[in-house]
């Protein structure tokens, strides 16, 4: 190994002493004007280098040794005993190709992780969650919503007990999951319905007035109970959880987690996963009205009635069938014998 | 000896080269899980330490990957802890919120600590000696006292972090002091409090117009589009003046925090310029914007090049005569909370 120049710091003071080294014999030899040690290769701590920067090699008792001189270093790194993770770094940062490959890799596994990465794990710990954490988390939303967003039902009560006793007697008939109804007043939601993890469905009283047919409402119900059975409210709170350890590794700043976790990327991609998980509800909800022997058709009618923005929006992440779309399957006549 | 020798902070790093660290971090990172988080941290503190000159001498960064690691899972722990307890135990969740709060001031010494220690120049390493009580009076208690006083502290809670953080920095076994004065803490705040009142002012004018026009007996549809220009345009404005206010802060605070420090027989000479700021910051984001975040090595480099361009160290004809204080070990789990709870302590 070839003799290299660098800066000797003794580690008591802040002299810097010029010095040149060597590799002998196992030993790092270190010598300068009144300045002559060998240190074992053993003792002799190479910092990883890092791009262009100054290398920087630790010796025993806080002393260091500076040097420019990149291709000595790397061979004095390659002469320890042991060598560390970072070497592969190291090698991966040496060429633009191996960057533009990493570049590639990383958006790959960002794009993948949210699309198909994130939903799996979310979908797995959901499976392993107890049900005792989608019922808190529902109280708590249901509190919450209560105080910003929803009023007492204004419908009669014959009517709200009208409806719940048609659907509990089609779960009797066939296996409904776990669930609660009530209906609310919200000026906010309008015609709406909606799974809140635990299996409460709120029905607002707009959707109740917009029906046509007590068979519509409970199409929509169907729906939501579709929500409930695959515990979508839940998945969707751990997939927000999830996207933001991703958003981390990205950015490297682990304070952009309480930040942006609950914001942007849940904003982004909910709209995304939620599409998928209306498509599992609906498959839900056809199977349900059939067994039940309510024209599916009921579904569609309500559908088309309460969503006006029945264009195709395509999103980020998904290409989502619109309301058009999502209505087809329940035109077609009903299985029901 | 001559003592005004000038020493020009110099970064040689370039956004090209960082590019292809940044790029290499993330994708490992990713690969596993996360854990490489803390090499990446390490790797890219050292390239910029490494590129830091100052009298042709770099900076080096000590910290082990592993420290990192270990701080980072202990902080993470306690997250997830609290998240837990927020969703099965919100009356656990409550105490632990006050427990994190209390723990605050060490939280701040402690990272504020692990920084310094893990820094050295010239085979010196740096330290921080402030204390857990002094910290608890300035970052909890002037801090309770912001609302009480609306605002009027900040120009003294700035002053006193600033001293606290300048008068707590040891170099080796040299201790540094702050010779600086409340007085210019005042002008940097009530400039401040002036360009933030500018579209408040636009608000009020509005509204004064709305009374005349109403005097003058002018028809509701006119005196409603009035008043909502005026609101709309004092918005638009507020938003604008907050980045501008900030990086005012920040450059003139940088500045304050220098000019008055001194190492034993250095001194420190920084002359940063809010409009650069504004305009690095602006072109950084608008730039990264466009790039979809490709951008964004080569914005940190220019900042970094930038506030080192900005500062002259001011010394003797030889930097070498600082002797070594006693080395002692830290935890990296302080720092790694700070992060985690994103606190801003400022100034590095």
């Amino acid at each position: 190994m070839t003799r290299f120049s660098g800066d000797f710091f003794d580690g008591l003071t802040s002299r810097a002493h010029p010095v040149t080294a060597s590799l002998e014999a196992g030993h790092l030899r270190i010598e300068g004007d009144g300045i002559a040690i060998a240190v074992p290769l053993d003792r002799v701590d190479v910092a990883p280098p890092v791009g262009a920067a100054r290398g920087v090699v630790h010796l025993p008792e806080a002393r260091e040794l500076h040097s420019a001189d990149h291709a000595a270093l790397s061979e004095l790194a390659k002469a320890m005993p042991s060598g560390r993770p970072e070497r592969w770094a190291r090698h991966l940062e040496s060429r633009l190709g191996y960057a533009l490959a990493a570049l590639a890799v990383s958006v790959l596994i960002v794009f993948g992780g949210l699309r198909w990465g994130v939903p799996a794990m979310a979908l797995l710990a959901s499976h392993t969650l107890p049900a005792g954490v989608d019922r808190h988390i529902g109280e708590e939303t249901l509190l919450l919503m209560e105080k910003i967003s929803l009023s007492p039902s204004t419908l009669p009560a014959a009517r709200q007990q009208a409806l719940a006793h048609q659907l509990a007697a089609q779960c009797r008939g066939q296996a409904c999951p776990p669930h609660r109804l009530l209906f609310r007043d919200s000026p906010l939601f309008g015609a709406n319905a909606m799974a809140l993890p635990g299996g409460t469905v709120v029905v607002t009283d707009a959707l109740v007035k917009q029906s046509h047919h007590d068979e519509e409402v409970l199409a929509v119900i169907a729906h939501e109970l579709g929500h409930v059975q695959h515990r979508h409210s839940l998945r969707l709170a751990l997939q927000s959880i999830g996207a933001g350890a991703i958003l981390v590794a990205v950015t490297g700043d682990i304070g952009s987690v309480t930040d942006l976790a609950a914001g942007l990327p849940s904003l982004l991609l909910q709209s995304g996963y939620s599409r998928d998980m209306e498509r599992e509800a609906d498959t839900y909800a056809l199977a349900w009205l059939n067994a039940a022997c309510i024209p599916p058709k009921r579904f569609a009618d309500m559908l088309g009635r309460i969503d006006k923005d029945a264009s195709d929006k395509a999103s980020l992440l998904d290409s989502h069938p619109g309301t058009v779309e999502r209505i087809r399957p329940f035109l077609a006549p009903g299985g029901c014998t | 000896m001559s003592y005004n020798k000038q020493y020009p902070m110099q970064f040689t790093g370039r956004g090209g080269e960082y590019f292809v660290i940044w790029i290499v971090n993330i994708a490992l990172t990713l690969a596993t899980l996360g854990i490489y988080s803390a090499w990446a941290k390490v790797r890219t503190l050292r390239w910029f330490y490494g590129h830091t000159l100052l009298d042709n001498q770099a900076f080096s960064y000590l910290a082990s990957p592993k420290q990192i690691l270990k701080g980072r899972l202990i902080a993470l722990a306690a997250l997830v802890a609290y998240y837990a307890a927020s969703i099965f135990a919100p009356m656990l969740a409550i105490a632990l919120l006050i427990a994190f709060i209390l723990a605050m001031p060490w939280i701040v010494v402690s990272s504020l600590r692990f920084h310094a220690r893990q820094s050295a120049y010239r085979g010196l390493r740096f330290d921080f000696t402030g204390s857990v009580g002094e910290a608890a009076r300035i970052y909890i208690g002037l801090q309770l006292l912001i609302p009480l006083t609306l605002g009027l502290i900040l120009p003294y809670l700035a002053y006193r972090q600033v001293r606290f953080i300048a008068e707590n920095t040891v170099y080796g076994q040299t201790a540094a002091r702050y010779r600086g004065s409340l007085k210019p803490f005042w002008g940097v705040y009530l400039l401040a409090f002036a360009l933030m009142a500018l579209p408040l002012a636009v608000v009020g004018y509005g509204v004064y117009q709305v009374f005349q026009m109403q005097a003058a007996g002018l028809p509701k549809e006119m005196v409603g589009a009035a008043v909502g220009a005026h609101i709309a345009g004092g918005m638009i404005l507020f938003y604008l003046m907050i980045p501008v206010v900030g990086a005012m802060i920040m450059a003139r605070t940088a500045n304050l925090f220098y000019n008055a420090t001194e190492l034993g027989p250095v001194g420190f000479d920084s002359s940063q310029r809010a409009r650069d700021l504004i305009w690095i910051y602006l072109s950084n984001l608008v730039l990264t914007a466009f790039t979809l975040g490709l951008f964004i090595p080569w914005a940190k480099v220019r900042l970094a090049r930038y506030r080192a361009g900005r500062l002259t160290v001011t010394g003797p004809a030889d930097l070498g005569q600082f002797a070594a204080g006693q080395q002692q070990g830290s935890t990296a789990t302080g720092a790694e909370m700070a992060d985690l709870l994103d606190l801003n302590l400022g100034l590095t």
